[in-house]
Parts: structure tokens; sequence; C-alpha cells
């Protein structure tokens, strides 16, 4: 007797639970609705610039008779070249700067154990005190 | 015909010789079949250092930038012309390099912390392959009759 109770109240379940599910499932032939609210596809809008070397961004490639822009590069006590981790330069521009000093040290247009003291006012490209990377020293 | 670059210290003398100077290393260039494209005056000015030449102590110059085109093997023939001539105090002769392709700016990349850096990754890569030292213990059941390192 149990058993067909329970027969019973199951079938009775799965009957209605399809009655209710045809109902609310909306028909087909139903209009859709443009919603101007929706999200739309865009490029990311905080997405950061990508960061160039200064050389780069305004495409020089230095020369050893503009020994001026190169002297920039030296430090102003020593005379000797900064690293790439404070000039922030990109590799190759980095190594192009280094071989463009030695050789205009090798020419005579640059000193190599100080600065050209007409170009020690010269804007600063870089601050030789807040490295991109820490000194080893 | 190569192009190159010419970088001349010229001692300080008056404009007369300077001209006399000017062409006759501008005749050894064409003597030899070279042509002069461009001569840059860089002007009269104190060298950074003190120079020797030819016996003599030079603290200025008259820099000059000759642009030519010549043979190669002509180039040492120059040279060693430009050396024996006593007005110049220092000759450097360079290749130039015309198409230079502007490789993009890689500081992004570079800016990167070291693990997403494709040069270390590289490293780690080659470094699996190696055999750790520190790490690395000799196997008795290697074949060997004798241990083959000191004890």
């Amino acid at each position: 007797m149990a058993l067909l109770k329970s027969f019973i109240l199951r079938n009775v379940f799965l009957t209605t639970h399809r009655a209710i599910v045809s109902t609310i499932r909306p028909s087909s032939n139903a209009p859709l609705v443009e919603d101007d609210d929706a999200p739309v596809d865009i490029e990311n809008p905080f997405k950061k610039e990508k960061v160039q070397c200064i050389l780069c961004k305004l495409n020089i490639v230095p020369d050893y008779k503009n020994y001026r822009l190169l002297s920039q590069f030296q430090s102003p006590y020593t005379g000797r070249i900064y690293g790439r981790h404070i000039t922030g330069l990109c590799k190759t521009k980095q190594t192009l700067v280094e071989a463009e000093i030695r050789k205009a040290q090798n020419c005579g247009y640059m000193p190599y154990y100080y600065k050209d003291k007409t170009f020690l006012k010269d804007p600063k490209l870089f601050d030789p005190e807040n490295p991109i990377r820490s000194h080893r020293f | 015909m190569p192009a190159y670059e010419l970088a001349l210290l010229l001692r300080a003398m008056p404009k007369g010789e300077l001209k006399k100077t000017l062409t006759r290393i501008s005749h050894a260039i064409f003597n030899r079949g070279g042509i002069i494209r461009n001569i840059e005056n860089l002007g009269f000015r104190a060298m950074p250092y003190k120079t020797s030449s030819h016996g003599l102590v030079h603290r200025e110059a008259n820099y000059y930038v000759f642009k030519i085109d010549t043979a190669t093997q002509s180039v040492a023939d120059l040279k060693e012309e430009y050396s024996r001539d006593v007005d110049i105090i220092r000759q450097r002769v360079f290749k130039m390099n015309e198409n230079m392709q502007s490789s993009p700016c890689t500081l992004a990349e570079e800016l990167l912390p070291p693990a997403y850096r494709e040069e270390v990754q590289k490293m780690v890569e080659v470094g699996k392959t190696q055999v750790n030292r520190f790490t690395y213990k000799f196997k008795y059941n290697s074949g060997l009759d004798y241990y083959p390192f000191q004890k």
C-alpha cells in the first residue's frame, strides 16, 4: 500500500513539474528586446601605454660626432659611462651609446676622465641617485 | 665601394696652410680612386686631452670629418699616408652603417620582474638540464668497480 502511495505521489510530482516548466519557458517567437544598457566589447581602457626608452621615443640614433648628447650619459665626476640601470635605456640603445662614447673619446671629441665643463649644466635625462634597479654598491 | 667616415684632427695653423693640407688629404683619396661625399668642419677647439704627435704637443685642433667612398684595400694605404703627414694629429676611420634597422624598443620587457623575462626563463630551462652540483651525490651502483673520487 505504501509503495503504491509513494508511486502515485512521485508521478504527480513529475507531471506538475513538467507543467510548471512549460508555463515558465518563454515562447520562441517572442520579440527580442535590444538592451542598449548591455555591456559592449571595447579594448581595455586601463591598459598601460608601452614604456619606451628616451632615445627610442624620440627616434635618436647616437652618433660619435654628437658628443654633447653622449656627454649626458657620462658621470660629471669621473667621466665614466652610466649603466643601464641608471640611464633607463633599452639594451640595444645602451650598447650603441657606449660604443659611440668610446669612439668619440678615441677620436678626441670627448674627455675620458671628466665631463666637458661647458656641458655640465645640460638638462638631466635621469637621476643617478634614483636608479631603476639598485646599485651594486 | 663602401662608405667610410674619416675623422681627422689637424694641427692649429693659418688658413692658407689649412687649405693646402685639406687639398693634400683629398688628393690622396682621389689618387686611390676614391670619392669624397662630404667634408664636415666641426671647428677649431681645445682638445679634451693633450696629444703629442710628430714630436710636438698639441692642445688645440681643427676637427674635420670626411665622408668618403673608397675601395677597402686603399683604406690601410690612406691611413699609412696620413700617419706620415705632420699636420694630422689624429686620424680614425669608421665604416658608415647606412641601413641601420631601428629595432623596436625592448625596455618594457626588460622592466618586467625576473620570472617573466624571457632570458631568465631560458636560463632556468638551461639550469634544469644541468647537474646540480650542490645536491648531486655519486651513485655507487654506476658500474665502476672503484670509487673515482678521493675519499
